[in-house]
């Protein structure tokens, strides 16, 4: 129970902090290819006879940055332009605007990923640019219709009616009931964001090939999965217990805030 | 008469998703730094020579007008022509067999096994499969499709060699005429699929299990396979959204579960025109895979609209 409530932590402690420790070099070749673990390599080494420790602890903070980073944007965008929609009396350009974002969902995250990188090979903002175009398009639709709801209620006609300001209205009687929303809303998008970086680094896309990266190091040691399985095996790891991980953690921490009905993951 | 008008507002949205395609497509192959001059006079090219390959790939004309010229020509079907020298239309042509051949046993392995377990959670909301199938789709639903693919390859080539990792066509042969090439791909994509659509069904089954009129038909003693069929009538137009966004979702996982096991398809061919940089066929690519992606949606719409007219106007319609 309070395991999985602790493990996507320790995970993300591991991503940010992972390059500060001093394990030696995670781009040098210290061994042979594919040796077992020993007290010397503890995870053993990779296809290039580099430390995989090192290698592991290295090569997250870049996925969980770009993430973070464009969660952030997503976030911005979409509030920003949630909240306008469901709070301007425009209707028709409201409608429109969602419209036409919401046909930006269509298009397979990958797909932009690929034709992004294309454009800008080797840099991390195309992926980053990929994951925020990815993710607007829902983070709008989740927020405009919580803004919509919470501008029906009561007590924010009344405050409209009595000639609150625009900025009141927001701080007092959205903003507390949005937050919930629009903090899930991110930490999903968050954990796609990671799977898409990931994929990215899978496919050989971003920082170029001597860094480390978790995506990446699955994809260039499964040659040697019979030899010495846990290049493979430990960045996958860390991957799935980070993108399950936040969803639980997020699952808990809005059932405290919206109390059980509203909860994310839980079933019904 | 309400429908068509819906159709057309439809049709054109995705038209418009497919020009907002096309220009980020261009804007990132062309306009961007990198563009095909660097790639097809190679590394010693004076820049004088630059200069004339720039001018006969028509690389000296303002962007505007030349995306105007693509896009024209993509609209009459002509894609251009690789860097190799093949037209883009003859290798998508040539790909899409391979693609198919692993995409439709993964969409057929996911409609059966998601409908089916999903129907029967949902019947059972809270049962031990429920809970069990919980916990398993949102492991599956956290893990992007290259580590499941990666997962199968591990179990099914290294511990249990019993497939071949690499799907190696034998010349003049068909992919789908090899089973066994196309097994672990497309359990690979058919794991990644599975997890969101066995969950949204579940969910659609039990809350229209829990709705009044099928309380009614269970109070009425209706029973079986019978009863069966009243739940899931009634819940299938819901999921069909979801369906058809799965299905979509597939050609996007197809990306990487090709370039994984180097299945000859359109997807392992787009990543290959990534890494090699040959502009038009990446174009090409994108555009093709752009339009499949928003006419799976578009068929998806069009399917639950007809379903939901049905029963709305049906006489036997439960409402």
């Amino acid at each position: 129970m309070k395991l999985r409530l602790i493990l996507p932590l320790l995970v993300l402690a591991v991503a940010a902090l992972g390059p500060w420790v001093p394990v030696g070099s995670p781009t040098a070749p210290v061994a042979g290819p594919f040796e077992s673990w020993s007290g010397a390599h503890v995870l053993g080494t990779d296809i290039l006879g580099r430390d995989v420790l090192a290698r592991v602890l290295a090569g997250g903070r870049m996925l969980v940055v770009q993430a973070a980073v464009a969660t952030l944007l997503g976030s911005v965008v979409g509030l920003g332009v949630g909240v306008w929609a469901g709070m301007t009396h425009r209707h028709r350009a409201a409608r429109f605007t969602v419209r036409g974002i919401d046909a930006l969902a269509a298009l397979p995250g990958i797909l932009l990923l690929l034709v992004l990188a294309t454009g800008a090979p080797g840099s991390g903002a195309a992926i980053v640019a990929a994951s925020v175009l990815v993710s607007v398009p829902f983070s709008v639709r989740v927020n405009r219709e919580r803004v919509a709801a919470l501008v029906r209620t009561d007590y924010a006609r009344a405050a409209q009616a009595r000639g609150d300001t625009v900025a009141t209205r927001l701080r007092y009687d959205i903003a507390p009931g949005l937050a919930p929303t629009a903090l899930a809303e991110a930490g999903i998008r968050f954990v796609a964001a990671v799977q898409l970086a990931a994929t990215a680094g899978f496919l050989g896309l971003g920082a170029s090939a001597p860094a480390a990266n978790w995506g990446r190091m699955v994809q260039e040691n499964s040659a040697g999965l019979t030899t010495n399985p846990l290049p493979v095996v430990v960045p996958a790891f860390l991957l799935v217990v980070l993108a399950v991980g936040v969803t639980f953690l997020l699952d808990h921490l809005a059932g405290r805030v919206l109390g059980e009905a509203d909860r994310i993951g839980a079933g019904r | 008469m309400r429908l068509a008008g819906w159709l057309t507002v439809r049709a054109a949205a995705a038209v418009a998703t497919l020009a907002v395609l096309s220009a980020v497509v261009f804007w990132a192959t062309e306009v961007l730094p990198g563009d095909a001059v660097g790639t097809t006079s190679g590394p010693n090219a004076t820049d004088a020579e630059r200069a004339a390959i720039r001018i006969s790939l028509g690389l000296d004309r303002p962007a505007h007008e030349r995306y105007v010229d693509w896009i024209g020509d993509v609209a009459r079907g002509d894609l251009g022509t690789s860097l190799t020298g093949r037209g883009v239309g003859e290798i998508i042509a040539d790909r899409l067999g391979a693609s198919l051949s692993v995409l439709v046993p993964a969409a057929v392995l996911i409609l059966v096994l998601a409908g089916a377990l999903g129907v029967t959670a949902g019947l059972r909301v809270g049962g031990r499969l429920d809970r069990g199938l919980n916990a398993t789709t949102l492991g599956l639903v956290g893990s992007s499709d290259f580590l499941l693919a990666t997962g199968l390859l591990v179990v099914f080539t290294a511990w249990w060699p019993v497939l071949p990792a690499v799907a190696l066509v034998p010349a003049g042969d068909q992919l789908w005429q090899h089973p066994d090439l196309v097994a672990l791909p497309a359990l690979a994509l058919a794991l990644g699929g599975f997890g969101a659509t066995m969950r949204l069904l579940r969910a659609s089954v039990a809350q229209t299990a829990a709705t009044g009129f099928a309380e009614f038909a269970r109070l009425n003693g209706v029973r079986g396979p019978r009863y069966l069929w009243t739940v899931v009538s009634n819940a299938a137009a819901p999921a069909l959204h979801g369906l058809a966004i799965m299905l979509a979702g597939l050609l996007g996982g197809s990306v990487v579960v090709e370039t994984l096991f180097n299945v000859p398809g359109i997807g392992y061919e787009l990543t290959r025109a990534v890494a090699e940089r040959d502009i038009p066929l990446i174009q090409g690519l994108s555009m093709t895979l752009g339009a499949a992606t928003l006419a799976i949606l578009l068929a998806g719409d069009l399917l639950a609209a007809l379903l939901d007219r049905h029963r709305a106007h049906s006489p036997a319609g439960i409402r």
